[in-house]
């Protein structure tokens, strides 16, 4: 079995292992125990070298230094000790016991140096290694002594025998420790390899093979779902961290896009000033370029003092940082812009966490020109109202104070007041209905009726201020008009003021005429006068809201109030028709109204 | 002694026909312009005691009218009487700086003008 193979290996390879471990142990205390020896040897051939003959040899008192130094060794390493003469004889000796001095003859450099040899073992014994040197005291002629190791034998390692046992064993114990955790992992693969075996087998034992091959996939899809589980568990947590940052992506993408998409230019300040964010909208409103604003401070970029005022004071922090505050400019680059700029502090957490300061572009440019619209409009109408008043209130002096017998003057006067007093009550009766129009509260009641009468009517109207200003008046009919669907009361006031301007606007001798036809599927009708006509560059703008054609060079009646044409064309498209010009300057103009027939029904009615 | 000579300039027909009455029967003589240039035209003719004018007029108006007769006339002192309303505050300042030139606020009452003319003529 394989599982058992590698067992024996294990063995095997822990006895090596402790083999070489203790191998290298012994070598090493060899080494140092060979050194140990080499440094005793030479300190005591050194010591003796310089100590007077008669101490060493034994001739003197008491016992010799060789014999105290033997009684004093601390081991059995020393194994001799001698002085010997130049000649080579012995001074004095001592040895330990089973050895003896050999009897090798000194080397030659011995007399001026100390020297070691190594001296080969004899029947049994061990080696030794001399050390030798020349003694320094010369009174009995030129002397050496010589002293003789044992070399270190590995029977002294007898005392270390207990440690590198416990060493082995410790190493060898290992080995079922290593052997479990490699079986604990390789369990997995040893039965998928079981499996395998089996399915080999199986060509042989035929009738058990769809039960193991269905065995050997169940476990083989056991091993993967073990395995790819464990590669999950490590994959998740990373998909987690991915995912986390694929979310704050996607908000932040989102948050920007918001940003983006609202109708207000945005831009974000940092503490220090400098800009961090600035919404595509801002381009237009300021007319700089967003790049330009990125990452720059105010005073780099902001051409409008109103706005550089303000944003500075919330860099230097002089603000009260809790509230917006608002400023109304005009953008320095961009014409005919009005924009309001709202700066507000960025905080959160109740002012604990600033972001800076933010930033709120609005284009006021609607609103501003409404106010000045709506201020435009009370002037006008204040100035159109007085002018009359001031007419008035000058005839009617006058005529207090006229002679009783001027007749000529009182009917004059007369007659002026009650002309202002019209104008005044058209105008205020204009202005009336402009502001039914404009707020919606004129809903046209529309029925279906032939235009005859209406057009008679207004015909008749006008006839008499026609003829006060020698002017021809005509109408113009066939005979059978068709019907359409209107507001009489709303359609005779357009068509009031298409005459009363035809009249106005004509000279002395000239005509007007009222005049309708049938076309396709449309009535037309027609003011035509002769009056001065209107220029090109006035046609378009005719029918805007106080719009007055501008009078220079024509000596006409007083101008009108520039409501007539506006009330008229407002009129005519809230009856889904329109209203066109067609005008020569001097020669006369033509106001055309086109009103869609209306289809046939039961039931019309003729008015 | 002369008539005194006012030179009335308007565009507005009601206007100056009823000034013109009330200062011809106040014993003025009067001349009526209908514009700037009308007004130049008659001042050439005559140079009047004083010129009253109104500020919006077709042609030339009266702010172009009243520096140009001054710095026509600069040997003549006469006074000039400018007819504004207070819908044109603005329209002042130009006025302010001629010599010898005041408004006339409207509405403009006859009386008033013929009082404030009596006036004048009083303590020239």
């Amino acid at each position: 079995m394989k599982l058992n193979r590698i067992g024996i290996v294990l063995i095997a390879s822990a006895l090596g292992v402790i083999v070489l471990v203790v191998g290298l142990l012994i070598v090493r205390q060899q080494d140092s125990r060979a050194a140990e020896v080499r440094a005793k040897g030479v300190a005591l051939t050194r010591s003796l070298s310089n100590v007077p003959v008669k101490l060493i040899d034994g001739s003197g008192p008491g016992l010799s230094m060789l014999n105290t130094l033997f009684a004093y060794q601390d081991n059995g390493d020393l194994a001799y000790a001698a002085i010997l003469d130049a000649n080579g004889r012995t001074l004095g000796d001592v040895a330990g016991r089973g050895t003896f001095v050999p009897a090798a003859p000194l080397p030659a450099d011995a007399a001026t140096t100390f020297g070691q040899r190594t001296l080969p073992a004899r029947d049994g014994a061990r080696g030794l290694i001399e050390f030798y040197g020349p003694l320094a005291d010369r009174s009995q002629g030129q002397a050496f002594v010589r002293v003789g190791f044992h070399q270190p034998g590995y029977a002294v390692l007898a005392r270390d025998v207990s440690f590198l046992a416990l060493l082995a064993l410790m190493m060898f114990l290992l080995v079922p420790l290593v052997y479990v955790v490699i079986k604990r992992e390789m369990a997995p693969l040893d039965e998928l390899g079981r499996q395998l075996r089996q399915l080999g087998d199986a060509d042989i034992v035929r009738q058990d093979s769809a039960h193991d091959v269905r065995e050997l996939v169940g476990n083989m899809q056991a091993y993967l779902r073990f395995a790819s589980s464990r590669i999950a568990q490590l994959e998740h947590g990373s998909l987690n961290a991915t995912a986390d940052n694929h979310v704050l992506q996607y908000g932040s993408k989102k948050l920007t896009a918001a940003l983006q998409s609202l109708p207000d230019g945005l831009l974000m300040l940092a503490p220090g000033g400098l800009v961090t964010f600035a919404s595509d909208k801002v381009e237009p409103l300021l007319g700089i370029a967003v790049d330009d604003i990125l990452e720059q401070p105010v005073d780099a970029w902001c051409r409008d003092p109103a706005l550089r005022t303000l944003l500075g004071r919330y860099a230097n922090g002089q603000r009260d940082t809790l509230h917006a505050h608002s400023v109304d400019f005009t953008p320095a680059n961009v014409e005919g812009k009005y924009l309001s700029a709202t700066v507000q502090p960025l905080a959160a957490a109740h002012g604990a966490m600033a972001f800076g300061t933010l930033v709120v572009l609005r284009d006021v440019t609607r609103e501003q020109l409404a106010r000045q619209a709506g201020n435009d409009f009370v002037a006008h109408v204040s100035h159109e109202l007085k002018s009359p008043l001031n007419v008035i209130g000058m005839y009617a002096e006058t005529l207090a104070d006229a002679d009783a017998g001027d007749e000529t003057l009182r009917v004059e006067s007369l007659n002026v007041i009650q002309d202002e007093i019209e104008r005044m009550n058209a105008l205020v009766g204009n202005l009336l209905n402009v502001s039914k129009l404009e707020t919606g509260s004129m809903s046209p009641e529309r029925n279906r009726v032939r235009l005859d009468d209406l057009l008679r009517d207004a015909y008749d109207h006008a006839l008499p201020r026609a003829e006060g200003k020698q002017l021809r008046v005509s109408l113009d009919l066939p005979r059978e008009l068709e019907a359409v669907a209107i507001d009489k009361d709303l359609f005779r006031i357009a068509l009031n003021n298409l005459l009363t301007n035809a009249i106005k606007y004509n000279r002395p001798g000239g005509s007007v005429t009222l005049a309708a036809r049938n076309e396709d599927h449309e009535i037309v009708i027609s003011v035509r006068d002769t009056g001065i006509g209107i220029a090109a560059a006035d046609r378009e703008r005719v029918f805007d809201k106080f719009y007055r054609v501008s009078e220079a060079g024509a000596k006409v009646a007083r101008g009108g109030h520039g409501l007539g044409l506006y009330l008229a064309a407002q009129i005519v498209e809230l009856h889904h028709g329109r209203i066109v010009l067609d005008s020569e300057p001097g020669t006369g103009s033509t106001f055309s109204i086109h009103l869609k027939i209306a289809p046939a029904a039961t039931g019309v009615v003729t008015l | 002694m002369t008539q005194r000579y006012i030179l009335l300039v308007d565009d507005e027909p009601h206007v100056t026909r009823v000034l013109r009455l009330a200062l011809e029967k106040a014993g003025y003589a009067v001349t009526v312009a209908h514009d700037g240039h009308e007004a130049l035209a008659c001042m050439a003719q005559r140079v009047p005691d004083v010129l009253i004018s109104d500020i919006q007029m077709d042609g030339m108006d009266g702010r172009t009218l009243c520096p140009l007769a001054r710095s026509t006339y600069p040997d003549h002192d006469f006074l000039i009487l400018v007819m504004t309303s207070m819908t044109a505050l603005e329209e002042r300042n130009w006025a302010r700086e001629l010599r010898n030139t005041e408004f006339l606020e409207k509405p403009l009452s006859p009386r008033q003008l013929v009082a404030r003319l009596a006036k004048h003529f009083a303590t020239a």
